[in-house]
């Protein structure tokens, strides 16, 4: 709803900035009479922070649908981790926190978690929580956790207005802070309760890039130091900082090479550099990488040539020409041999560590898929479809480009970063669907400033002038920050002359007075473009046409919220650990499985219990079962995964081995073939036995999964190899009979299963929940008389057959 | 003298007593086997060497080949060339597949392995009797081993390795214990067009310095750069890059050949097509802010902002509809139901 206010203040805005009316223009131009000059500015000023809180509000309320439809609860893998850690952090302080060796998980090697993680987002809610109780609002550290990305939406929406303003003008920063407010591709990552590093680094991301335009624009070391302070936030959030790494260096490198070198770019990359880099090595995840990985040799690299070059700039103003020529030409020279000759030798020697996998698998998109499989087998590392694209911006995407050709048209030092930002953004979310994230800001302001140009082309009442005749406002909303201030303040003084108010033209003088500041730093630019001549513009002459623009636009904003609205309560509030489903009367089912089992496991089994599962649960069973596991979400070690797919995928006997080595007692599956659920573990199976393949490849053999023809099956067809392996058979233990023996029909893979079920020798059915979704089997410990389990499985069996037996005679 | 007699003598002693040991009724059998095989190995090794290696097989020529006495490997690609299958992946994977069998055939001991090729055209009783219904696929069949239908087959797979020579090479190695070094062809029109590249560059550098100087500070190069990269990343064409989607599918059953179904899905004509559609759309905006204005004449102006808007509106309904046709649950649409 408030795009349309927004809308309307766009309107009454415009109309403080040309309060001058013209004749011809007759509906427009009575509703800008209405507004005198001075009380529309007023008007403005409230309108504005109301405009901004109620994007707030939406963006908050519009990430609460799971929260309603479920209850407040930490969804999904990773955020479990990161709740358990915030848990750790509330309840043991910051220094047990920073020194935490966690034995719960990774048996039994355990995990370094303060070293190994990114605190801000756990900081941050503790800080969050420990103000709160300080000031006595006993608010539970759960619904803080659960909160904390919706809030930080609204302060994402604000940092994207504030990053449009500098581009633009204010108008167009409410567009951009609606866009960002609603837009589906970063809800993805935001809703409440998906507590992970995302819902806050977002923010910091739009925010750093203000401070750093903030920075290029102003010239100041402060807000260099900001910009420094708020990546350091950054880097203490998020492992995409390495963007902002890379995309700032890349500004300033630009920059440079467009001959646009200025004491202001010096002042604030020398500083956001200098004081970032040290920040962001307190990290204890990051350490020394911001001087040996090729991701951070860019920043430094840059900070290098600037110094270089400001250098070269002060010799210049010393010598004459020639000789400074000569110095020049010999200085770049030795500084080229000494830098390559250093590089090699450093990065050979293995001071400078070659690129990270997962890095370098933005570059070569083949790489991972050979030799990461781990990495491939995430789908949010997948690449992205255009349908994705579509999903989640919607209009968005196509006026994206039309604002990137607007930056074109202004190429101020601002609009040449969000060009950068825009392409390589674009780029990078081509390659991985996850970072959509990325390029979902750059979108949403560079759309806004399409989409506030086109308003503004169809909405100006003012008179349009020739260039020439005059020059102050020649230039029409093509560029409005730099006539803004000067058409404001003759406006201004007009009035004041009309109505000799002394206030007004005070007010007028100190906004002259900052606009010739701004003017100042631009007008060369400014110069530039007048100087191009530019072509003659005109009005929208015809009612019609502007009635139809109009209208078709705010239409199209309508079904914009519609589909953001659509998307993100149908396709990014499921918490995933509690689903829903409709039944055939149209009711709501609920299927709480997952927390039936981890409620099960933490009430029924000794403390130090360890449990194993595929890796993809291993978050959620410390946090929800609080128990040991052997593997989890933070995939660091790939070998001690490949054998839990090992012990999954081989025979009950090679397995067995595996499992007294690791002491497991259960082990968790998942299981789908009852309800339909797709994403269970034999659908998983496949990975498992992939990765199992890479480092067990005489134990485990992938082609023996397939049947002659190919295919993966599970049913009569299945291969023995697969039907002899755990997986298969904790997964279809005792399912037929659940069907009374005949009939049994797996729902995710539509196949009729055998009659005859598998047995199990060294494990036994410990629990299984309600919809079958989860299956716990308890290990077996070894015989008493020292047989073979199997044996004493058949050997148990034949004497109750035999009890039966007797029974009956 | 006497010393090389003496040797002569106990040469033709052991030639003799090695015939004798022989006995020629036992090893008549063995003997014509062994004949048989020779044979049919020089007969495999001439046919081999005609072709680069590869030998074309057919129904028949496949089950003598298979046929018992047999001391060689063979690796049999399945495959169906015809440009009637419409068979993508058969074409890339040919040849690659030529290039690791090329490769094998400079090797020494190359009789120990031979491929070969059986197209589904020539050998539709084997694909049937494999039960094969997908091609390519590419089965590996030890000396040892006699060959049936149901036995579990040694079976490349192309889903994980890919279609690339090198991984194929690889997976042989691992079954024959012999490295295939993969030489690709060098590729002199590649090499010829990389110089001339450079030579043009060089040229028009040199020549146009104030022009080419002029170029690359433009405005318009580079905004016309950026805007094709970001056109191309948001219609999807990196995902082709990454997943190789056939270009289009024939038209069949009111399922138009050109969009793919299934949300995460795409052809490549596709892509192609969502790209113009969106930058139509641009187009439109940007006409709307950058050429409308500029237009005197009221009239032409009402003319030209009624085209945009239109084009503009009738684009988007197209997009949404295509939309729709890949996320049948999508509720919204613009001018069309």
């Amino acid at each position: 709803m408030e795009k349309l206010e927004s809308l309307e203040t766009e309107s009454s805005m415009l109309m403080a900035k040309r309060p001058y009316l013209r004749k011809e223009i007759q509906l427009l131009e009575q509703f800008a009479a209405i507004m005198s000059s001075e009380s529309s500015s007023t008007v403005a000023r409230v309108l504005k922070p109301t405009i901004l809180i109620l994007i707030a509000v939406v963006a908050i309320s519009s990430r609460l649908f799971s929260i309603i439809r479920f209850e407040s609860v930490i969804h999904e893998f990773d955020p479990w981790f990161n709740y358990r850690t915030t848990q750790h952090l509330v309840k043991n302080g910051f220094y047990d926190f920073w020194n935490w060796f966690d034995e719960k998980s990774w048996y039994p090697l355990g995990r370094v978690v303060g070293g190994t993680v990114y605190p801000g987002i756990m900081v941050t809610s503790a800080l969050i929580h420990n103000v709160l109780h300080f000031f006595n609002f006993p608010v539970d550290i759960r619904n803080v956790c659960v909160f904390l990305a919706p809030m930080f939406s609204g302060l994402t929406a604000f940092s994207a207005y504030l990053l449009t303003k500098e581009l633009k003008d204010s108008s167009a920063g409410l567009l951009a802070a609606a866009f960002l407010g609603v837009a589906p591709g970063y809800i993805s990552r935001s809703v409440a309760g998906s507590y992970d590093n995302e819902g806050i680094a977002i923010f910091l991301l739009v925010f750093t890039f203000y401070l750093w335009i903030k920075a290029v624009k102003t010239g100041s070391a402060f807000f260099g130091l900001l910009t420094a302070l708020f990546y350091f936030y950054m880097v203490s959030a998020w492992g995409g900082y390495v963007f902002i790494t890379n995309l700032v260096p890349l500004h300033a490198f630009t920059l440079l090479l467009m001959g646009r070198f200025s004491n202001r770019l010096y002042v604030s990359y020398s500083t956001f550099y200098a004081v970032g880099t040290l920040l962001s090595m307190q990290i204890p995840f990051v350490g020394f990488q911001p001087t040996r990985t090729s991701e951070h040799m860019a920043a430094l690299g840059v900070f290098g040539l600037l110094q270089l070059y400001a250098f070269a700039e002060l010799v210049r103003g010393y010598i004459p020409p020639k000789q400074f020529k000569a110095l020049l030409k010999g200085g770049i020279a030795a500084v080229v041999i000494i830098a390559s000759v250093g590089l090699t030798i450093l990065s050979f020697s293995g001071v400078i560590a070659p690129f990270t996998g997962r890095f370098y698998s933005l570059y070569d998109t083949g790489y991972a898929k050979i030799h990461i499989p781990i990495i491939a087998s995430v789908s949010e590392h997948q690449p992205t479809a255009w349908t994705s694209f579509f999903f989640d911006l919607q209009m968005l995407i196509f006026l994206f480009p039309a604002g990137v050709y607007l930056c074109f048209k202004e190429l101020k030092d601002e609009h040449v970063f969000i060009i950068l930002y825009s392409v390589f953004a674009s780029y990078f979310a081509g390659v991985m669907v996850r970072l959509m994230l990325t390029l979902t800001p750059v979108v949403c302001v560079s759309a806004a400033i399409a989409y506030s140009t086109l308003l503004d082309t169809y909405l100006e009442t003012s008179e349009h002038v020739l260039a020439s005749t005059k020059p102050a406002i020649a230039v029409t909303p093509a560029t409005p920050a730099v006539i803004e201030a000067p058409t404001a303040a003759t406006s201004e003084t007009k009035v004041a002359g009309k109505k000799a108010a002394a206030k007004a033209a005070a007010a007028a003088a100190a906004s002259a007075a900052a606009a010739a500041k701004s003017t100042e730093a631009d007008a060369k630019a400014h110069a530039k473009a007048t100087a191009d001549g530019e072509k003659k513009r005109f009005p929208i002459f015809n009612l019609d046409s502007r009635m139809l623009v109009i209208l078709q636009l705010t239409w199209f904003l309508f079904m914009f919220a519609w589909h953001c609205t659509y998307v993100t309560s149908g396709s990014y509030s499921s918490p995933s650990i509690v689903l829903a489903s409709r039944q055939q009367d149209g009711s709501q089912m609920i299927i709480d499985d997952f927390r039936e089992a981890y409620y099960w496991l933490r009430k029924n089994t000794k403390e130090d219990a360890k449990v194993m599962s595929w890796w993809d649960y291993g978050y959620q069973m410390a946090g929800m079962a609080n128990v040991t596991t052997l593997v989890d979400n933070n995939t660091w070690n790939n070998t001690h995964i490949a054998t839990v797919g090992k012990a999954m995928s081989t025979s009950e006997e090679v397995s067995y081995k595996v499992l007294r080595q690791h002491d497991v007692d259960y082990v968790l599956i998942l299981f789908g073939g009852v309800i339909g659920y797709s994403g269970d573990d034999i659908n998983k199976f496949l990975w498992m036995i992939r990765i199992a393949e890479g480092v067990y490849p005489s134990d485990v053999k992938e082609t023996n999964f397939f049947t002659p023809r190919g295919e993966y099956k599970v049913d009569h067809d299945a291969t023995k190899t697969m039907r002899d392996s755990l997986m298969y058979k904790m997964s279809y233990y005792r399912f037929a009979e659940l069907y009374g023996g005949g009939n049994a029909v797996d729902h995710v893979r539509n196949a009729r299963m055998p009659s005859e079920g598998p047995t199990l020798s060294v494990l036994e059915e410990a629990y299984t929940t309600e919809n079958w979704l989860v299956r716990i089997y308890k290990v077996k410990d070894l015989d008493n008389l020292g047989r073979d389990l199997k044996d004493s499985t058949a050997f148990d069996k034949g004497r109750v057959r035999k009890v039966s037996s007797l029974k009956k005679k | 003298m006497a010393v090389i007699s003496r040797t002569l003598f106990l040469t033709l002693l052991l030639a003799l007593l090695a015939l004798l040991s022989a006995s020629p009724s036992l090893a008549q059998s063995h003997q014509d086997n062994e004949v048989l095989l020779q044979k049919k190995v020089s007969r495999l090794e001439a046919k081999a060497s005609k072709n680069k290696g590869v030998i074309q097989l057919d129904s028949l020529a496949f089950e003598d080949v298979m046929a018992k006495p047999r001391n060689y490997s063979m690796v049999v690609l399945f495959t169906a060339i015809s440009p009637e299958f419409n068979c993508v992946p058969c074409l890339n994977f040919d040849p690659e597949y030529k290039m690791v069998a090329a490769g094998w055939s400079k090797l020494a001991n190359k009789s120990q392995l031979f491929f070969s090729i059986l197209d589904f055209k020539a050998g539709q009783a084997i694909f049937q009797k494999f039960g094969m219904n997908s091609a390519p696929s590419v089965l590996y069949f030890p000396a040892s081993s006699s060959y049936s239908g149901d036995a579990s087959q040694d079976r490349y797979d192309f889903g994980r390795s890919g279609f690339q020579a090198e991984p194929f090479a690889a997976w042989l190695q691992a079954r024959s214990g012999i490295n295939v070094k993969v030489q690709r062809p060098f590729d002199f029109m590649g090499l010829a067009v990389k110089i001339l590249g450079t030579f043009t560059a060089v040229f028009t550098v040199t020549v146009f310095a104030k022009k080419g100087h002029k170029i690359f500070t433009s405005k318009y190069f580079w905004s016309t750069i950026s805007m094709i990269i970001i056109f191309v990343m948001i219609s999807g064409h990196m995902w082709n890059q990454i997943r190789n989607p056939p270009y289009s599918m024939p038209t069949q059953q009111g399922r138009s050949g050109f969009i793919a179904s299934g949300f995460q899905n795409q052809f490549g004509l596709e892509t192609q097509i969502i790209a113009v559609l969106y930058s139509l759309l641009t187009g439109a905006a940007i006409g709307l802010i950058a050429v409308v204005p500029r237009i005197e004449n009221p009239v032409g102006q009402r003319a030209t902002v009624w085209v945009c808007m239109g084009m503009f509106t009738l684009v988007f309904s197209v997009l949404i509809q295509v939309f729709k046709a890949k996320n049948p649950g999508y509720p919204f649409t613009l001018m069309f139901r």
